[in-house]
């Protein structure tokens, strides 16, 4: 599914990601965790594509092309979707309307037909009962006002809507209360497929108790400096990341 | 100074009868003439240029009158004169500058609209059309009784030639009477529209004005509103969009005379290529107006290097006991926003079109009329880059 090989890539003048590789395969959940300022958020927006965010060496295959060839809103069509660790507000545009024309400009880039509007109002409706969004916030602007805990479930409602192949979600824990995170929790389970693949930045245990991850990765001074199993998630907690800095 | 031969050209072909009658506001244009940016309230905007400039007495219009809005009646004027609906045109009587002195002095014909006591006049679409190198000079005079009730869109509309146009609106609202004033403001690239709208607003009346500038070579629109008596209350909201080489100067002024009077005040600008926008929003709280509740939110985007805009709210305030908010920002579209939508699958000029229109809905949103709205929200979107994405962008589309 995604394929990232010694990738470098620099924001501004800063060489941020310094020799990256890490492989995800269909059906995986990979957990990303490491200290603050480590390039996790860097990782995440080179790989949707955000300007300035520059790829200097190395290579991103996705599903067979590669991806940073790609146009930021071809990524989305192609199946990348990344959760926002600070998701963005766009005053006036309602989220309901969002919703739509982001799925409707996905399907008409990969050929399919516009979705209907009274499905898609159902649809939607299912959707939002499972990450306990209130019906009346979808006619508020998107993430305006909004709480940081409704943020980062708007990015899950956007992600089971949206229904994408590679979900990196950034952070998407921090800050939840017990609830929330279950609700975010099931959210991200009900999309885990063999045809799918997560990647989950995350800081806490917590999440990884709810979203098992097959892989659990450290990446510190740009780069995975150690990756292990899922119980290697427990150890980090535990042990912090300092000690990774000696090997 | 002398006028130039074009202005004087065209006085001398009116009746002579009615230059008798308009001697003296011709007089005040001759000594006066147009504005001068040495005027602080000039300072951004340059008339000079119509001291020489040469008007055909006539010329073949070359637009077609688009399609009526459903449920509004019309009246249409093409190069200064009726082509379509019938009222008789008003006496000038407004003329304390060089402009609407001139506008008094050459103006065949315009809008007269007397709204009986209590009565509910169905809503009006003046649209003024004007093409070739011509001038054109229309004066309403819109009165509204006590207790009565209008709707009045004022939709300005030109072709690529570089005419002129003057028009002057004076509306008075009587106590408890509502006016909902519309503004489109639409001329060809190469043309230039100064325009008045002086507004009084009696004891608790009010006045719901929303405009939307889109450009010309030279637009400038001076709206006075006066909130004479207890009560009045105005709602003066504007959108200004130039682009290309747009030259756009909007000034309102709205003048708290009485106590309790009520004025909220948005505007929203979108200053694209290397248009100049000039706003000026002046409020003036007098010593009599007690217990005045105003607001005032101005905020523009500038979309590209070479936009200009020069933004200034004025207050005013010579009473003690007022509630006055204000707050102007400029900025630019919101590069993370953009990259955000785009993230979801949107692209960019969508995305940034969404963002656009989103931004001046604010504004649109006070129109109550379903085909006003409508008809402005398309008027904007057509401006916006890359409007081809327009289809279908805004059903839903506001929060
Ligand atoms: N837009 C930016 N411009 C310049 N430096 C940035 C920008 N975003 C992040 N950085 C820097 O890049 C480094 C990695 O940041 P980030 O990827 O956000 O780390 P993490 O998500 O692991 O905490 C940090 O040193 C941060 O200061
Ligand atoms: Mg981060």
């Amino acid at each position: 599914m995604l394929t990232i090989d010694n990738l470098h890539a620099k924001v501004g003048d800063k060489e941020i990601l310094k020799g990256l590789s890490l492989t995800v395969n269909p059906g995986e959940v990979h957990a990303i965790m490491g200290p603050n300022g480590a390039g996790k958020s860097t990782l995440g927006h080179i790989l949707a594509g955000r300007e300035g965010y520059e790829c200097t060496e190395g290579s991103v295959t996705f599903d067979g092309q590669n991806l940073l060839e790609l146009e930021t809103e071809a990524r989305a069509a192609a199946g990348v979707f990344l959760g926002f660790q600070y998701p963005v507000e766009i005053p006036g545009v309602s989220n309901m309307y969002f919703l739509k024309a982001a799925l409707n400009a996905q399907r008409k880039r990969r050929g399919e037909s516009e979705i209907e509007a009274t499905d898609f109002l159902a649809f939607v409706r299912q959707q939002i009962k499972k990450v306990g969004i209130e019906p009346a916030m979808l006619q508020r602007g998107v993430n305006e006002g909004f709480s940081g805990g409704e943020k980062k479930r708007n990015e899950i409602l956007q992600m089971l809507v949206l229904q994408p192949k590679l979900m990196v979600l950034d952070e998407t824990d921090s800050g939840l209360d017990i609830d929330a995170l279950k609700m975010v929790s099931d959210g991200i389970n009900a999309m885990r497929s063999p045809e799918r693949s997560v990647v989950l930045v995350t800081h806490y245990q917590r999440l990884l108790d709810y979203v098992k991850p097959d892989f659990v990765h450290v990446l510190a001074r740009g780069r995975i400096v150690k990756s292990g199993g899922p119980d290697f998630a427990l150890e980090l907690e535990e042990r912090g990341y300092g000690w990774l800095d000696a090997a | 100074m002398s006028a130039s031969l074009a202005y004087l050209q065209v006085w001398q072909q009116l009746p002579e009868a009615l230059r008798a009658q308009r001697d003296a506001v011709w007089r005040h244009f001759e000594q006066h003439g147009f504005p001068r940016v040495s005027e602080e309230d000039w300072r951004y905007t340059d008339l000079s240029a119509l001291n020489d400039a040469d008007y055909a007495a006539d010329a073949s219009v070359s637009i077609t009158t688009p399609a009526a809005l459903a449920g509004w009646q019309r009246l249409v004027f093409c190069n200064g004169e009726r082509i379509e609906g019938a009222v008789q045109a008003p006496q000038a009587t407004l003329a304390d500058d060089g402009i609407t002195a001139l506008n008094a002095a050459l103006c065949r014909d315009g809008l007269n609209l007397h709204v009986g006591r209590g009565q509910q006049s169905a809503p009006l679409h003046l649209l003024t059309l004007d093409s070739g190198r011509t001038m054109s000079h229309l004066r309403h005079r819109v009165v509204l009784e006590a207790g009565s009730e209008a709707t009045l869109l004022i939709d300005t509309r030109g072709d690529d030639s570089a005419t002129l146009t003057t028009s002057v609106l004076e509306v008075e609202i009587g106590a408890n009477a509502h006016l909902r004033l519309l503004r489109i403001q639409d001329i060809g690239t190469s043309a230039t529209d100064l325009s008045r709208t002086q507004i009084r607003v009696a004891r608790d009346a009010r006045v719901e004005y929303v405009g939307l500038d889109l450009g010309g070579a030279l637009v400038r629109h001076d709206l006075n509103v006066q909130l004479a008596e207890p009560g009045a209350q105005a709602q003066v909201h504007g959108v200004f969009a130039p682009s290309g080489r747009s030259h756009v100067d909007t000034h309102t002024r709205i003048l708290h005379q009485a106590p309790h009077t009520t004025s909220r005040e948005i505007y929203r600008g979108l200053v694209g290529g290397r248009a100049h926008a000039v706003f000026n929003g002046r409020i003036v709280v007098e010593k009599a107006a007690q217990k005045t509740d105003s607001e005032q939110n101005l905020a523009s985007l500038l979309l590209s290097p070479g936009a200009e805009i020069n933004a200034k709210p004025e207050l005013e305030i010579y009473a003690d006991d007022v509630k006055c908010a204000h707050g102007a920002t400029c900025g630019q579209l919101d590069d993370m926003a953009i990259y955000y939508l785009r993230s979801r699958g949107l692209d960019a000029d969508t995305a940034r079109n969404l963002l656009l229109f989103a931004f001046a809905h604010d504004v649109l949103a006070h129109v109550i009329d379903d085909a006003a709205r409508q008809e402005m929200e398309r008027r904007l979107a057509s401006r916006l880059p890359g409007s081809a994405a327009y289809e279908g962008l805004m059903e839903g589309l506001i929060a």
